[in-house]
């Protein structure tokens, strides 16, 4: 026992200094990209290092809670790393707190890396007050996947003809379907309700100010309520995703991601289309975007900002990879090239209209409306609490946090300086 | 000869002092005056004194306010029935296993510990599948029409079976350790006197195993006050934020994709460390008292 | 006679209330490993099986696949090491600790015990921050230093020893003292002995619960080669929270479980044949 003590011990310590010599030479790129998705991210770093003629490699580091760690390290001010893939939704807010340092110079040195290469919704959701803070990866979102035997079925292929459902459209089949199957799910349904806002052309803020208890925020609930109310929606509670899989669902509203999950049931013939919407020609697909962007740092040297430009350079022409992750890359020179049809997430890209279709809200507070709204949807629109009233806790809760937020702290900072 | 300093206790208890201090203390500390600032966990917390203690505990219009009071109460209502099962059940297993005739007993055991070795992620998923309403066994077995998850009482009900299949194990083990302890001679001379099972339980049993009860209960319940992954993975919190424990909030309001804000947060903490500190002393006076 | 007959009925009804106990437990179990055997198509079509219609193991084929983003056995043996290391530790800390707090007498002792127990209780969420900071003014961050040094804080196993060590009868220790033995000797001939059982349970408590934490060292660690097996399993699910290979998950949390339950299954027979946890509790 006391030898496998001393043993334990020994490697212990010899561990421990192990962990302390840390790389100079990698340049450490943080991705929240846990599941498949970071395997094909992997391939492709991996891939860039191979060809790749700099000294510096790129180290792709995994994160299953990303945006905690990265808080942490910004806090302490040590181990930041070089390079960072981030949500659309966070650029505003790190943006205002100095977290993001500009990609100026990597812009300057790769002449490719310009709006004009890249899906404009993408690259401008990077821009915050006319400087680009990110490069864009992808565009993921909303997708509206359907059934195609169950579509047969009941008859009813001619919903996809203009390739928008409409509710009038999910509507009409009220009464008519057999026990236990539905019309639509509730997967997402917090992001369906944000592309409705923009179809009846409201938004989530006024003047800068959260604007969540709006007209056009509770038509939209009321609407998607009244499909719920029919029978046609799938029950609170219940998994609206495994559902459709299971074959008892005609429409599924999750991401554009999910193509890989679904493909993986063998009994369900889909396709992918628009998340329905009041009237077939204004569609929106509320959507997101992975971005590359540089927490401030100040050992980053020169000489990773270079790899990391090349490295963003190569992105932009191969990866083509990443649309087997199911996501809508955003270099345009891929995503128009013929090799992109194959997979099911071109739909959003084949023409300018679907290509407008796809919103990313820039709203400052996004976080804070996207949130209420997923902590209320499900019992508003499944009639569990009364519309007004859930609107009003809801603008209430949004206030109150935009009012604890970071706007306080600067004020906090100047009186204090008075 | 007697005034002599004696240093020896310092070796024993000063090495996990320090350890205690750095890992535990400071920390806390941290956070304690954390819960006294405006802090985004990013930039440096700037003091705002009662303010967030006065928004939590007064300010009937704030939705921090409302968050703190249905996340208390909800927490109270996991605590409150979660607590007792996770006693009781663990307690029946080990007196049941502990009996003479019984044989297997390692089998049993093993059977009733090793869900809490499952990861809460999994853990979640296989009783989600078991309530789904229509791949589930549940509503298929008993014919009812629930969606268990999105409907009280049943949401409740869910987070439950969940939480005591997955935590009996612990204080099952414990039981059973000091169950075996009891000395064999006061069952026989208890026998003698013509005692029954059942009071031999009660007059034999329990007062033996009193400091195991004290402290699995202190412990249990202040690791039931803790609790979030359980009603996160089944029930989202809802219906209606009915299932929403304080800890949820607490974790929400400091990680979640918004901007964070972790002073209220620390706030909510530190009240919730009082409650847990004022109930378990509750729970040590009491039985220490009753019992003696 | 009489008694004989009342043992029995209550030994029936033992074995009753254990089969029906272990029966709603071991469901679950089966059919969460069952469905690491099924494949997506059958999770979501067959309804509720408790065994797969066709068993298949291609679950278990692309956990083993993928060896550079998800080295399974990798953080299998990163957790073994973690665990094991910190368990030893545990082990001696607390019996060391719980030593001083009950057999030694300095001024402020129980008030002291129960200030640090009370200070731990205070929930832990909002410290990851100052947590961190110490870890990386160690310089800790990346090794398993970070996974094993800070849980050696914690007060409930120190609580729980300090009590049976308080009920072990003085005249043992004190004959001993006569004789000129020294507290570490006193400590290590006499308490350890005694108490060896409980710190079996609380060795078994700190292995499970240092193998199962997972919000930790997503913080503490970001080389996937050096993760701990259960925060590196969170890197196999769905970034969005779904959970696209049921399967696959399945799987996984299987092989997690395995070395824990094994250590379990041979431990158990240990700790409960020689537990003897209340030698003495009589207030």
């Amino acid at each position: 026992m006391k030898k496998i003590m001393m043993i334990l011990f020994v490697s212990l310590i010899a561990i421990g200094l192990a962990g302390c010599s840390s790389d100079e030479n990698v340049i450490e790129f943080w991705t929240p990209l846990t599941g498949d998705d970071g395997a094909y991210m992997n391939e492709l770093v991996d891939e860039y290092n191979e060809q790749s003629e700099q000294e510096l490699e790129i180290k792709h580091v995994i994160t299953s809670d990303m945006y905690t760690k990265l808080y942490t390290v910004m806090n302490s001010g040590s181990g930041i790393p070089d390079l960072t893939l981030i949500h659309a939704d966070r650029v505003p807010s790190f943006a205002k707190q100095d977290l993001l340092e500009p990609m100026t110079s990597i812009m300057e040195a790769q002449s490719e890396l310009n709006e004009d290469n890249y899906l404009s919704e993408a690259w401008t959701a990077g821009i915050v007050d006319g400087t680009q803070y990110t490069i864009p990866l992808d565009i993921h979102g909303s997708a509206m996947y359907y059934n195609k035997d169950l579509l047969a079925k009941y008859g009813v292929e001619h919903f996809l003809d203009d390739d928008i459902v409409t509710y009038d459209e999910m509507l009409s089949l009220e009464g008519k379907l057999d026990e236990g199957d539905y019309v639509v799910n509730d997967a997402l349904m917090g992001w369906v309700i944000l592309a409705q806002i923009q179809n009846l052309g409201g938004d989530i803020q006024i003047d800068g100010e959260p604007a969540v208890n709006t007209p056009e925020m509770k038509q939209a609930i009321e609407q998607t309520k009244a499909i719920a109310d029919a029978g046609l929606m799938t029950p609170y509670g219940e998994d609206g995703y495994l559902m459709f899989q299971s074959g008892n669902v005609l429409f599924s509203t999750d991401g554009t991601w999910s193509s890989t999950g679904h493909a993986q049931v063998e009994s369900l013939n889909f396709g992918v289309t628009n998340i329905y919407s009041f009237e077939p020609d204004t569609f929106h697909n509320r959507a997101s975007s992975h971005l590359f962007s540089m927490m401030n740092n100040e050992e980053r040297t020169d000489e990773k900002e270079a790899v990391i430009g090349d490295f963003l350079e190569y992105i932009r022409e191969n990866s083509i990879k990443w649309a087997e992750a199911g996501q809508i890359v955003a270099s345009k020179e891929v995503n128009e090239s013929p090799e992109y049809e194959k997979y099911m997430q071109s739909f959003f890209t084949k023409n300018e209209a679907e290509e407008d279709s796809l919103h990313i809200y820039t709203y400052e507070h996004y976080p804070y409306v996207a949130e209420a709204i997923d902590t209320y949807i499900a019992d508003l629109v499944h009639g569990e609490m009364d519309i007004d009233e859930g609107l009003k806790e809801m603008q209430k809760v949004v206030d109150d946090k935009v009012a604890e937020g970071s706007l306080d702290i600067e004020n906090a900072e100047t009186d204090a300086e008075e | 000869m007697k005034k002599k300093m004696n240093l020896s206790p310092i070796f024993f208890v000063g090495p996990h002092i320090i350890l205690f201090i750095v890992f535990i203390l400071l920390p806390s500390l941290y956070g304690i005056y954390a819960s006294f600032t405006q802090w985004n966990l990013v930039g440096d917390p700037v003091w705002v004194g009662l303010d967030n203690y006065k928004t939590i505990l007064f300010d009937q219009d704030s939705t921090f306010h409302y968050q703190f009071i249905n996340g208390m109460k909800n927490t109270f209502i996991f605590v409150g029935i979660s607590v007792p099962l996770m006693i009781i059940i663990p307690l029946l297993i080990a007196v049941a296993l502990e009996h003479k005739g019984v044989k297997m007993k390692s089998f049993f055991q093993s059977i009733i510990y090793v869900p809490g070795l499952i990861s809460i992620s999994a853990a979640a998923l296989i009783w989600s599948l078991i309530f789904n309403k229509q791949l589930g066994v549940v509503n298929n077995l008993f014919g009812s029409d629930t969606v268990w998850s999105a409907t009280q009482p049943f949401a409740w009900i869910v987070i439950f079976v969940i939480t005591i299949w997955a935590g009996v194990g612990g204080n099952m083990i414990i039981y059973r350790a000091s169950i075996n302890g009891v000395p064999k001679d006061l069952y026989e001379s208890a026998q003698i006197d013509g005692a029954g099972p059942i009071r031999q339980f009660f007059s034999i049993t329990l007062p033996s195993i009193r400091f195991p009860l004290i402290y699995t209960l202190v412990m249990t319940t202040a690791g039931a006050f803790n609790v979030f992954a359980q009603p996160l993975m089944m029930t989202a919190g809802g219906p209606r934020q009915g299932t929403t424990v304080l800890m949820m909030y607490i974790r929400d309001l400091a990680f979640s994709s918004g901007e964070s804000i972790a002073g209220i947060a620390s706030a909510m903490a530190v009240l919730l460390g009082v409650v847990i500190l004022i109930i378990s002393a509750l729970q040590y006076y009491l039985m220490n008292r009753n019992a003696s | 006679m009489k008694m004989t007959k009342k043992i029995s009925i209550s030994k029936y009804l033992s074995y009753l209330f254990l089969i029906v106990v272990s029966a709603i437990w071991v469901i679950p179990l089966i059919f969460g490993l069952a469905t690491s055997f099924r494949s997506q198509t059958e999770v979501v079509t067959a309804g509720f099986r408790l065994l797969p219609i066709n068993w298949v193991v291609e679950n278990y084929v692309t956990i083993f696949s993928d060896t550079s983003s998800a080295p399974i056995l990798r953080w299998i043996g990163n957790s073994l090491f973690i665990a094991i290391s910190h368990t030893i530790l545990v082990v001696i800390v607390i019996s060391i600790t719980a030593y001083g707090y009950s057999r030694m007498k300095f001024k402020g002792r129980d008030v002291m015990f129960f200030t640090l127990l009370a200070i731990s209780f205070f929930p832990s969420v909002v410290n990851l921050i100052p947590s961190y900071k110490i870890i990386d003014m160690l310089g800790w961050v990346n090794t398993p230093w970070a996974m094993i040094v800070p849980g050696l804080a914690g007060m409930g196993n120190i609580f729980l020893v300090r009590q049976f060590m308080k009920n072990i009868p003085r005249e043992l220790d004190e004959s001993a003292r006569v004789d000129g033995a020294s507290d570490f000797q006193i400590y290590s001939r006499i308490i350890l002995p005694a108490i060896k059982p409980i710190l079996i349970v609380c060795g078994l408590f700190s292995f499970v619960g240092s193998w199962n934490d997972f919000l930790w060292p997503v913080i503490v660690y970001t080389d996937v080669e050096k993760m701990p097996v259960t925060a590196g399993l969170l890197l196999l699910q769905d970034i969005y929270g779904n959970y696209r290979m049921i399967g696959q998950l399945m799987g996984s949390a299987i092989l997690a479980i395995i070395p824990t339950m094994l250590l379990f299954v041979f431990a158990q027979k240990y700790f409960v044949q020689s537990l003897d946890l209340n030698s003495g509790i009589k207030g």
